[in-house]
C-alpha cells in the first residue's frame, strides 16, 4: 500500500530545480517509476513529494549534439532505446542492454537514466554506458555540471549526486559511435531476471579495450583499460578477479559468478557477445 | 454410455465456452465482487519461525479510526483441519512458522487495515526451528505440535505418532523385502531431494464472507471445491450446512492450492465480529508465498536390488515429506503418493515408509501430482542409474520391469487390458525423440569441443486420483422453453476447462446443438447439487457419468411423455436433431422444445411438466488400505504416461534449453482435442518450472527469503521448449466417461527427471537435487570431473 504524497509534474529543468529546493529531502525525481513505486509499496521509501520529470519535452529526446554525441534524455525509456534505430545502428550494445531490463511491460516505462540513478549492482545499462565512456549530465542549482559514469556510482544504491541535483540526461561520445561493444547476462531463467552476473566490453578505434562487470561488487565496475594491440589474456583475467568481490546470495554462487566473468570476458574479446 | 466409433461432438476441439467473457475481462472474480457494507482485512504475521507467543496488545489498532473489528488466536478457540485437524485460524500460544497469521483487523478501508496492524504489538519467547525434516524426524523433546496426541483425525487412514513431529505414517509391504535384496546381483542406493515451491496461480486467494443474522454465512470464495469449504466451514464453527452458503465464481488458477479451506474461517470471524458487514481479504502475491501454503518439501532414499539380466528383485523407499507446521493436504500426499511410491513397475518385494514430518516452515498442501511430482524426480532418475549400473540401456530395462497387464500393483490391484498402457506411451515418446542409445564418449569429446552438448532423456509417469472410497459426482439438467438446456454441477471450473467437454457430452447424447448448452459458472453451494472436489484429475471421468445419467433421465422422461402421446412403448424412440422420433416411423417425432415444460395435446390437455435430469456417480469397490501392508484398492482409475525430451547445454556456463519434449498419456479417450492439448503444454511447462528454477529458500532462522517473483522465480515464454509434442493413447477405461481417464496433473509429472537424464546422456553428470538450476549444471560438471572437466 502508498502512503499519501503530493505529486508535481514540472515543465521546466528550473521548476524541476525550485521544487526539489523547497521539499529537499521528502522530494523523489520520479521517472518510469518500476523501482520507485516497489520501494514505496513495500514502504522502503516514503517520499512525502514525487517530482515527475516526463513534464519537460526535451527529456523524452534521443538526439545527437554539433560534436557527434549521442544524448539519452532522462524520460528516454528502455523500449525508446531498444527500438531507436540510429542508436541500433552506431551504438547497438545499449539496445543490447537495454532489451535485458525487466520484461516488455516493464521496459515501456522504466527509463535508462532511471536504470543508472537506482544504482544497482545489477544494473544492466551501467556497464554498457561504463565501456562507452559516458557522460551523466546533472542539473544543478547553478547550471549543469558533468560527471564521468565511472564517478557516478558510489555504493549499493548510492549515487554522487548531490542535494537539489537530478540527472537530465547521459551522454555517449562521438568516439565510441560505431565502436565494437557487446554485453552479456546471466541469469536464473531466460525471461526477464536480475542479472547473477553481467560483463560488457567495447574496443574502441585509438586501441583501447574497455571492460566492466556488474552483481560482482558493491557497485557496476570499470576495469582499467586495456592495449587491443596486445591483448594478454591473463592479465586481463587476472585483473578481473583482483577487481571483483562477489558474494554467494539468491542468484549465485561467488565461484559461479567468478567462473561466469571469466568466460564472459573471452567471450566479448572473441567477438561472441550475444546474451540469450 | 453411447459407445459408437464414430463421435459427432466428442473429441473434437470445441472452443472453450469461457473464453469471450475470460479474454473480455467480463469474467467476475472474487476481488471484483463489492457488497454493501464491506470492510476490507489485513493480517498481521509472524516474523520468527517457532516461538510462544507472550503477550498480544490490540489496544492502538482498536482505538484507530476506521477500525471495526481486531481479532487475535486468543479470542479463537476453535480447530481447522482437513485429515489431522491441528490448526488454528490464528496462531494461539505459538507460531509455528514465519508467515503464520497472528492477528487480523477489519477496517473501512484496506489503508486503515494496513496502518492499524502496524499498531499492533506482540511479544514472543523464541523456540529453536527445526527447519530439517531429518532433524525433526529424529526429534523428541522440541515438539512443534505437543498436542499431536489430542488433535481429532480420520482414523481410518491416517496415523500421528504422538511425542513426536510425525503426523502420519503410510507403509507398503508386498512380498519379502529381504529375500529380494538377497536374490540381487547389484544393489543400487541413492538419495533425492525436493524443495517446496508455489503454485503461482495468476489468482490469488481471496474471500468476501458476511456472518449473517441468525448464524446465516454468506461465503464468496476463490476456491476450486465449494462443498468442502461448507463442510469443513461448519465443522470448524459446528454450524449446520443448510445455514452456509458458499459461491464460487470465476477462479484464476489453483493447481491444489486452493483445495480444502483456507481464508473463510477467518474472514468469518472478522465478519462476525464486525456485527455482521461482509468483510473482503484478498492474499498479496507475497502472502500467496510466505502465508498460504505451499508444496512440500521431500527427502528420499531409493534402494533397489538387481539382476544382472535387469529384472528388479526388490525396492525400498523410505520418504520423509516435509510437511511444514500444518499437516493440511501433506499427510494424504505422504498417503497417495506411498501407495504409488513404486511407480508404473512391478515388483514382487517391495517396502515403502513414507512419514509426513512437522517442519517450522510454510506449510504444505496439494499440489497438482499430489507428491508424484517430486516422487517421479527421484525414482526416474534412480531408474536410470539402476540401468547403468548394470550396463543396459534405459530403455531395456524399463522395458523388462514395466507393468503389464495380470501383473499386480504396489497395493495389490491386478494390472488389466483396460488398466492403460505406460509401455505405449514410452514407446511412443521414444520413437518422437529417436532414442538409439546413449552417445559414445568419442561422439561426446567431439561434441563438447564445439561448446555444445545435446543429450536425451525419458522418463515415465503413473497417477491415480487421491480420493476417498465414497467419492461422488451429482449434477441435473434443466431443460428451457427453447429446447436449450443448462447443466449445475458444483465441481468448479478454474481454468481447466472441463467444463466445455461437458457440454460435448450433453450434445452426444441428446443430440442438441452446442450452442444450445450452458453450464453454470459461479458454483453455489444453495442451487448447485453435490459434488465431493474438484481435485485429482477425477472430474471428467466420474462428473462425466453423472451428466451421462442426467441425459439418460431426460431421455427416459421424454420417452414417458412421448409413448402416451403416440401411445406406444417407451423403448420405441430415437433421439435426433433435438427431437424424440418413432424408431419405425420417423414421421412421428416430438421437438425437445415440445416437451420442455410439459407436452400440451391440440384439444388443451397437458402432461409431462419441466423436463429435469438428474445424474449421480458414485466409485465403487474402493478400499481402505490396509494399515501394516497398504494393501487394498485405493485407485479409480491408473493414468500412465511418459515424456521424452531432448536438451543442448553449454558446457562452460551450464545453461540448457529444453528443444524439444515429447509427452504421451494413455488417456483413455481424447473428449476435446485442443482443450487436452493446452492442458498438456501448460502441465509440462509447470513441470519444467519445478524442473529448472523453482523452490523457497528458508534462512538459518527459518524466514523465507524468497517471498517474491524477484527471486522465486517461475518460467516465462522465453523459458519453454521450442517444440512440444502431445501424443494421446487411448486405451479405453472401463468406468470413466466414454472411457476417459483423468489427464489434469499428470503433464507436470516427470518432466524434470527426463531432463536431469538428459543432461547425464549430455555431460555424464548425476543430479539428485530440484531444482536444476544452470549454476547446478555447472558445478556438477566440476565436482564429478566428467567428460568436460
Amino acid at each position: 500500500m502508498l502512503n499519501s504524497f503530493s505529486y508535481y509534474k514540472p515543465k521546466s529543468e528550473i521548476e524541476i530545480i525550485e521544487t526539489l529546493k523547497s521539499f529537499g529531502d521528502d522530494a523523489k525525481i520520479l521517472a518510469g517509476g518500476t523501482d520507485l513505486l516497489v520501494y514505496m509499496k513495500q514502504q522502503i521509501a516514503g517520499p512525502k513529494v514525487l517530482v515527475d520529470i516526463k513534464g519537460v519535452p526535451d527529456f523524452s529526446k534521443i538526439d545527437v549534439d554539433s560534436g557527434g554525441n549521442l544524448i539519452i534524455g532522462a524520460a528516454v525509456t528502455c523500449n525508446d532505446v531498444v527500438e531507436n534505430q540510429y542508436i541500433r545502428n552506431h551504438f547497438p550494445v545499449l539496445a543490447t542492454a537495454a532489451k535485458t531490463i525487466g520484461s516488455y511491460q516493464i521496459r515501456n516505462r522504466a527509463t535508462v537514466v532511471g536504470n543508472i540513478c537506482n544504482a544497482s549492482p545489477a544494473a544492466d545499462m551501467a556497464g554498457a554506458f561504463l565501456v562507452l565512456d559516458a557522460v551523466v549530465i546533472i542539473a544543478t542549482e547553478k547550471g549543469n555540471r558533468e560527471i564521468p559514469i565511472k564517478h557516478f556510482f558510489v555504493g549499493v544504491k548510492k549515487t554522487s549526486l548531490q542535494q537539489n541535483e537530478f540527472v537530465k540526461a547521459i551522454k555517449v561520445p562521438a568516439d565510441y559511435k560505431d565502436a565494437e561493444a557487446s554485453y552479456l547476462k546471466a541469469s536464473r531463467i531466460k525471461g526477464h531476471d536480475l542479472g547473477t552476473c553481467n560483463a560488457a566490453m567495447s574496443r574502441s578505434k585509438n586501441g583501447k579495450i574497455k571492460i566492466a562487470i556488474g552483481s560482482c561488487n558493491i557497485t557496476p565496475v570499470l576495469l582499467p583499460d586495456f592495449d587491443s594491440n596486445n591483448i594478454d589474456l591473463a592479465n586481463i583475467l587476472t585483473t578481473a578477479m583482483n577487481s571483483i568481490k562477489p558474494i554467494d546470495d539468491l542468484r549465485g554462487s561467488k565461484e559461479y559468478r567468478k567462473h561466469l566473468v571469466q568466460v564472459f570476458i573471452k567471450r566479448l574479446l572473441n567477438g561472441k557477445g550475444h546474451s540469450h | 454410455m453411447n459407445t459408437k466409433k464414430e463421435y459427432k461432438y466428442i473429441g473434437k476441439s470445441v472452443p472453450r465456452i469461457d473464453a469471450d467473457e475470460k479474454v473480455t475481462g467480463q469474467a467476475r472474480y472474487v476481488s471484483d465482487i463489492s457488497m454493501p457494507g464491506m470492510l476490507h482485512a489485513k493480517m498481521l504475521t509472524s516474523p520468527v519461525a517457532h516461538a510462544k507467543i507472550k503477550k498480544i496488545d490490540t489496544s492502538k489498532a482498536k482505538a484507530l479510526d476506521g477500525v471495526v473489528a481486531v481479532l487475535t488466536g486468543e479470542e479463537l478457540d476453535y480447530h481447522v483441519g482437513l485429515y489431522l485437524v491441528d490448526k488454528r485460524i490464528l496462531a494461539r500460544d505459538k507460531v509455528r512458522y514465519q508467515g503464520e497469521p497472528v492477528a487480523a483487523v477489519a477496517a473501512e478501508t484496506l489503508e486503515i487495515a494496513e496502518k492499524a496492524i502496524k499498531l499492533i504489538e506482540v511479544e514472543y519467547e523464541l523456540l529453536k526451528p527445526l527447519l530439517d525434516v531429518e532433524e525433526s524426524f529424529n526429534e523428541k523433546e522440541n515438539l512443534i505440535h505437543p498436542d499431536l496426541g489430542n488433535y481429532s483425525h480420520l482414523k481410518a487412514a491416517f496415523f500421528p505418532q504422538p511425542g513426536t513431529n510425525i503426523c502420519h505414517v503410510s507403509k507398503i509391504r508386498k512380498g519379502d523385502i529381504d529375500k529380494g535384496f538377497a536374490e540381487a546381483d547389484v544393489i543400487v542406493e541413492r538419495e533425492y531431494n525436493n524443495p517446496s515451491v508455489q503454485h503461482v496461480p495468476m489468482e490469488t486467494h481471496g474471500a468476501i464472507v458476511q456472518w449473517g443474522v441468525s448464524d446465516k454465512v454468506m461465503i464468496y470464495t476463490s476456491a476450486q471445491s465449494p462443498f468442502t469449504v461448507r463442510n469443513l466451514f461448519c465443522y470448524t464453527f459446528k454450524l449446520p450446512h443448510q445455514k452456509v452458503r458458499v459461491v464460487v465464481p470465476y477462479v484464476g488458477g489453483g493447481f491444489g492450492g486452493k483445495a480444502g479451506i483456507h481464508f473463510e474461517p477467518l474472514v468469518g470471524c472478522l465478519s462476525r465480529a464486525a456485527g455482521g458487514r461482509p468483510v473482503k481479504l484478498i492474499a498479496t502475491r507475497e502472502e500467496e508465498y510466505n502465508t498460504l501454503p505451499c508444496r512440500c518439501g521431500l527427502k528420499f532414499k531409493i534402494k533397489t536390488g538387481l539382476k544382472k539380466n535387469g529384472k528388479i528383485t526388490a525396492q525400498k523407499l523410505v520418504l520423509l515429506w516435509s510437511a511444514g507446521a500444518y499437516a493440511d493436504y501433506a499427510v494424504n500426499v505422504t498417503r497417495a503418493s506411498g501407495y504409488s511410491a513404486g511407480g508404473p513397475y512391478y515388483y514382487e518385494n517391495l517396502c515403502t515408509d513414507s512419514y509426513t514430518v512437522y517442519t517450522n516452515q510454510v506449510f504444505g498442501t496439494a499440489y497438482r501430482g499430489f507428491g508424484h511430482v517430486e516422487l517421479f524426480w527421484g525414482l526416474e532418475r534412480h531408474m536410470d542409474l539402476c540401468a547403468d549400473k548394470i550396463g543396459i540401456d534405459p530403455y531395456e530395462f524399463k522395458k523388462i520391469n514395466l507393468l503389464k497387464p495380470d501383473n499386480t500393483t504396489a497395493t495389490g490391484e491386478i494390472v488389466t487390458d483396460s488398466s492403460g498402457s505406460v509401455r505405449k506411451c514410452l514407446d511412443a515418446v521414444i520413437k518422437e525423440i529417436n532414442w538409439s542409445g546413449h552417445k559414445t564418449n568419442e561422439e561426446k569429446i567431439t561434441e563438447i569441443k564445439s561448446g555444445k552438448v545435446r543429450g536425451k532423456g525419458f522418463a515415465v509417469l503413473h497417477k491415480a486420483p487421491a480420493m476417498p472410497t465414497n467419492t461422488s459426482s451429482s449434477c441435473v439438467i434443466k431443460m428451457n422453453e427453447n429446447g436449450s438446456v443448462i447443466l449445475n454441477v458444483s465441481a468448479t471450473d478454474y481454468g481447466n476447462g472441463t467444463y466445455t467437454p461437458l457440454t460435448q457430452i450433453i450434445a452426444e447424447e441428446m443430440d442438441i446443438p452446442l450452442s444450445k448448452i450452458h453450464v453454470a459458472f459461479e458454483t453455489d453451494t444453495d442451487r448447485d447439487p453435490y459434488d465431493w472436489q474438484t481435485v485429482a484429475s477425477r472430474f471428467m471421468p466420474m462428473g462425466g457419468r453423472a451428466v451421462i445419467n442426467a441425459c439418460n433421465e431426460l431421455k427416459k422422461k421424454m420417452s414417458e411423455v412421448a409413448a402416451k402421446v403416440f401411445e406406444c412403448s417407451q423403448d420405441d424412440f430415437i433421439f435426433e436433431d433435438e427431437k424424440i422420433i418413432l424408431k419405425n416411423n420417423p414421421e412421428k417425432f416430438i421437438p425437445y422444445e415440445k416437451l420442455a415444460t410439459g407436452y400440451v395435446f391440440p384439444n388443451g390437455n397437458a402432461i409431462g411438466g419441466p423436463l429435469i435430469g438428474v445424474g449421480v456417480y458414485i466409485a465403487e469397490g474402493l478400499t481402505n488400505l490396509d494399515k501394516e501392508t497398504g494393501q487394498g484398492l485405493p485407485a479409480f482409475n491408473w493414468t500412465f504416461g511418459a515424456h521424452g525430451v531432448e536438451v543442448e547445454v553449454d558446457v562452460e556456463t551450464g545453461e540448457f534449453t529444453v528443444l524439444k519434449i515429447a509427452s504421451a498419456l494413455d488417456v483413455g479417450k481424447v473428449m476435446n482435442e485442443a482443450s487436452l492439448k493446452g492442458q498438456l503444454i501448460g502441465g509440462v511447462v509447470q513441470g519444467l518450472g519445478t524442473a529448472i528454477c523453482e523452490r523457497y529458500v528458508y534462512s538459518s532462522d527459518g524466514r523465507l527469503l524468497n517471498k517474491s517473483f524477484t527471486d522465486n522465480k517461475i518460467p516465462t515464454a522465453k523459458d519453454i521448449p521450442n517444440v512440444f509434442v502431445p501424443i494421446f493413447i487411448e486405451t479405453p477405461h472401463d468406468k470413466g466417461a466414454y472411457g476417459s481417464r483423468g489427464a489434469a496433473e499428470h503433464p507436470m509429472i516427470s518432466v524434470a527427471p527426463a531432463i536431469g537424464n538428459a543432461l547425464k546422456d549430455a555431460l555424464g553428470i548425476e543430479l539428485t537435487e530440484m531444482p536444476i538450476r544452470f549454476e547446478d549444471v555447472w558445478s556438477a560438471m566440476q565436482k564429478e570431473k566428467t567428460l568436460v572437466g
